[in-house]
């Protein structure tokens, strides 16, 4: 500014030169072999640059590993009677479970989500983190989200099966699923109502909107993309949980017709399939299937995140 | 650098298929000496009825000491995870139901004679055990559920049972009911649960019988034979089942009936030179009194 | 609080007064959140109610201390409740899958935060994420399939063994102990590591001798959420830690856990043995609870 100033008035300042950026050489760019010689020459770093690399590649090997092996198992034994739509011992069916799974998995949304949506709309616009009702729910929310799915299992069993009464059955199913995933569901709506910048709220009260107004019409939309992800990450709990769902929603093969009847999702249909030991080719067959539609789910959270995902 | 950045890739890629490749090949050819050393003995969950039948005839169970299979066995709660540890492991012994035995392990004699259906139904191959179905004695009557039960011992059920590899009731047993004419007009819902042994068994009598009875449901649990009696004795299941003879203190609640004949089958790897076994060996190696392969060939010379 | 603030907070609550719907809702909003209490309060209530009265009847001691597990299947009486071996055999698997999952997550959370070239970190997240989203169950085969026969074959033993579930439950936290890890590294200052560089420190040194220990409480986080992760972990680990109730002489003998023998017997269990077991339940319940307050604990600290 100085110069600037120190110039006559109605004088343009000079224009630098236009550097071609492309052709700098950097001196301070090390070469790969340059790289090498100094690592040889501290051979602590050298040591640890290495088991870096090592835990990268292990890490990228195991899953390669793991997903190209289910591959081999169960690709060949993908037949197209496997997606028939009834169930019978021959066909050994995974269409009934694929149905159950989904039903089950959208009834715990329905349920959860606006539980856990309206949990955290609390705990982020209407509760001071310092309340001790809040403190309260926090911990409750992190316990809820570190209790091991077979607890969740008994749990259902003892509550929802037998003293609810509603035996094995959808409903006892989409219950201790419901539990399962509030914390997720609330974490994550937390977090996208936490990044929603506050000049937002300034803004919606200075208009002259309400408190609920505020949440509904400018707050929920502007957290879209945090809350849906959330929600495709409870779907894909939901779809690869196991022990929780054997004591309460049972193995019955058929398609469950009702809310109070059994029916089995498809990683529990899985189990019982390898189990006996008369269909292990057609278990792995489920699980390719499992792990696609887990992954589709992943790819949905990620792909719906990136999109709707908008910076303040 | 995108190069290099190409070639790891690339060879991670070519790492994690040659490791997966590798681990499929190995499944075939594993174990490919001869049982050598300990034995690894692999046994079932207290609660399945292949585990109580197999420690009754075998004489691992006795009247003072009760069940003495060694803690230190492999315990699994699954036919197949015997099936796979057998097959995988050299030095292993394990026994399964007969219906389920496949051709990745080796089934053998006991006490000279070989597991075949021909020989429980001779009543030469000592190691068998009925299936049984149960209902509750203070059960209200049931149409369905008698009608079922007629239909699983009629000429019909019974061929279901010999079809699918498990020992049907001799002819002219006074519990066969000959031919089966459905009823008109049932319909309705049962449950049916219990043992995973006769579930596979079950679930083609519940085909048939609902493709004969349009309006009827029967719907099928699986757990074990224990579940199965105790949620009969309760009332959560119409009919459980059992793949072991019903105990002294379940039958006093439970009208229990034997559905067919099934053969418990004592495997070892494929490799094992072993091909007999006796009763008393069996016992001795369930109860930690014989240790190694060596012994027990020892002993068959 | 400024005076703004409280100036918007009474205006708000002056417009509640006055429209009925906003107060509805707000009331909704309150129970939605009791319902993480009362869900929480419930589940300790049921479980412990079922496990109290059994633990009384075995004695608290005697079901924590002593080793032998054989429980009544004839109804008859009697039955031993010793839950020692599946403890000792929880923590042994617990601090393997540690062994294993921990230094190889960590190292690679430092690769993803400071090394990886950002078109190889396009492949290398959504790869970890994979291995997040694969179920337990299949975990269970993969592992019964491919590491029992590689662990017998070339340790020993039987196969179904601590260090067989150790090493599958360490690729199954691996995902935990990544993403947690590397968000605390990526939080890091980008001024320390400058600092360490422009004080003559190599690359490798700047990131793991200042960065990672300024992220330690990140990195403990993850640590003990990979914990937990095993603690809880049922399916895979009934289908490959052997399963004997035997106090374990090396890595290479099985044990069973206490998730696994919840889902191995309650299937049948019955009066005093289902007891016991969701007394197993209760034990398990209260370890999830330690470490959770743990967690809470570390995140206070930090702040």
């Amino acid at each position: 500014m100085e110069n600037a100033k120190a110039l006559p008035l109605g004088k343009e300042p000079e224009k630098e030169p236009e550097i071609d950026v492309s052709k700098i050489v950097a001196i301070n760019r090390q070469s790969l072999t340059d790289k090498l010689r100094a690592y040889c020459k501290k051979p602590f770093s050298l040591v640890l640059v290495i088991l870096v690399l090592c835990a990268a590649l292990l890490t990228a090997a195991a899953v390669i590993f793991i997903v190209v092996y289910t591959i081999i198992q169960g690709l060949p034994n993908l037949k197209g009677s496997l997606f028939a739509w009834e169930y019978n011992s021959d066909n050994v069916s995974m269409m009934p479970a694929i149905i159950n799974t989904l039903f089950l998995a959208v009834m715990t949304l329905v349920i959860a989500v606006p539980i856990g949506v309206f949990a955290a709309i609390f705990m982020v616009e209407y509760a001071k983190s310092t309340n001790v009702f809040v403190k309260i729910v926090r911990m409750a929310a992190e316990t809820l989200s570190g209790i091991p799915s077979i607890v969740f299992g008994i749990f259902g069993m003892i509550f929802f099966v037998e003293v609810v009464g509603w035996g094995f059955s959808m409903l006892a199913g989409i219950f201790t699923m419901v539990l399962m995933v509030l914390p997720l569901i609330m974490r994550t709506t937390e977090e996208a109502l936490l990044a929603v910048p506050d000049s937002f709220r300034e803004g919606s009260y200075a208009l002259g909107a309400g408190k609920l107004r505020t949440i509904f019409v400018i707050l929920l939309p502007a957290a879209l993309s945090g809350i849906i992800s959330g929600i495709i990450l409870a779907l894909g709990r939901v779809v690869g949980e196991t022990a929780a769902l054997i004591y309460t929603a049972g193995s019955s093969r058929k398609l469950a017709a009702g809310f109070l009847q059994s029916g089995e999702t498809l990683s529990i249909h899985m189990y019982f399939l390898a189990n006996e030991g008369l269909h292990v080719g057609e278990a792995w067959a489920t699980a390719v299937v499992l792990i696609a539609l887990v992954l589709i789910i992943n790819g949905a959270a990620e792909f719906v995140g990136n999109k709707l995902k908008k910076e303040y | 650098m995108k190069k290099i950045l190409l070639a790891v890739m690339s060879l991670v890629l070519a790492c994690g298929i040659g490791f997966a490749a590798v681990g499929c090949n190995s499944e075939n050819e594993k174990g490919g000496s001869d049982a050598s050393g300990a034995i690894i003995v692999v046994s079932r969950e207290d609660g399945s009825g292949t585990r109580s039948a197999f420690i009754e005839l075998t004489g691992i169970e006795t009247d003072e000491e009760g069940d003495r299979t060694i803690e230190s066995a492999m315990f699994t709660n699954s036919t197949n995870m015997v099936l796979t540890t057998v097959a995988g492991a050299a030095d292993a012994i394990g026994y399964v139901s007969m219906g389920s035995l496949n051709s990745s392990v080796k089934a053998l004699k006991v006490d000279g004679v070989e597991a075949t259906t021909e020989n429980v139904l001779a009543g030469t191959y000592k190691l068998s055990r009925p299936f049984n179905i149960a209902y509750a004695k203070n059960a209200a009557a049931d149409p369905i559920r008698d009608d079922f039960i007629k239909f699983i011992y009629s000429d019909e059920g019974q061929q279901i049972v010999t079809d699918q590899k498990y020992i049907a009731l001799p002819e002219g047993d006074a519990q066969r009911t000959g031919a089966y004419t459905a009823p008109a007009g049932l319909s309705g819902t049962i449950t049916v649960g219990g043992s995973s042994s006769v579930s596979p068994l079950m679930e083609k009598l519940i085909e048939a019988y609902e493709a004969k009875n349009s309006g009827v449901t029967i719907d099928l649990q699986t757990s074990d034979s224990t579940a199965g009696m105790t949620n009969a004795a309760n009332g959560s299941y119409d009919i459980g089942m059992a793949s072991r003879a019903l105990k002294e203190s379940e039958s006093t609640s439970l009208n229990g009936m034997a559905i067919a004949q099934d053969g418990i089958a004592v495997i070892v790897n494929k490799n094992n030179s072993l091909s007999e076994i006796t009763m008393t060996m069996i016992c001795n190696i369930y109860i930690g009194q014989v240790t190694t392969w060596e012994q027990v060939r020892g002993d068959a010379e | 609080m400024t005076e703004e603030v409280m100036q918007e907070e009474r205006a708000v609550r002056r417009q509640a007064r006055v429209d009925p719907k906003e107060l509805i809702m707000k009331i909704v909003f309150i129970v939605a959140a009791i319902v993480f209490i009362v869900a929480v309060v419930t589940i300790c209530v049921f479980i412990f109610a079922q496990a109290v009265p059994a633990l009384k009847e075995i004695g608290l001691f005697k079901f924590l201390f002593t080793t032998t597990w054989k429980p009544d299947t004839s109804g008859a009486g009697g039955g031993e409740y010793g839950i020692a071996t599946m403890i000792v055999g929880s923590c042994y698997i617990t601090a393997g899958a540690l062994i294993v999952g921990v230094p190889i997550g960590f190292l690679t959370a430092v690769f993803m935060a400071r090394y990886c070239p950002k078109p190889l970190y396009k492949v290398m997240k959504p790869m970890t994420n994979i291995l997040a989203g694969i179920p337990s169950i299949v975990y269970g085969y993969f592992g019964v399939q491919v590491i029992v026969p590689f662990v017998r074959e070339n340790f020993g033993g039987y196969g179904f063994s601590i260090l067989t579930a150790s090493i599958v439950l360490g690729i199954m936290i691996l995902p935990t102990i990544i993403s947690v890890s590397e968000n605390a590294i990526r939080a890091v200052p980008k001024s320390y590591f400058e600092g360490a560089v422009a004080l003559g420190a190599t690359k490798e040194r700047a990131i793991l001798l200042t960065e990672v220990p300024a992220a330690k409480s990140g990195i403990v986080t993850s640590v003990i959420l990979g914990l937990g992760r095993v603690i809880g972990e049922t399916m895979a680990v009934v289908m490959l830690c052997g399963n004997q109730t035997v106090l374990p002489d090396s890595v290479l003998d099985g044990v069973r856990t206490m998730t696994a023998n919840i889902v191995l017997e309650l299937g049948y269990a019955t009066d005093l043995h289902r007891g016991a077991l969701i007394a197993t339940a209760a034990v398990l319940f209260v370890f999830i609870l330690v470490i959770t307050l743990l967690v809470s604990l570390i995140r206070k600290k930090a702040k």
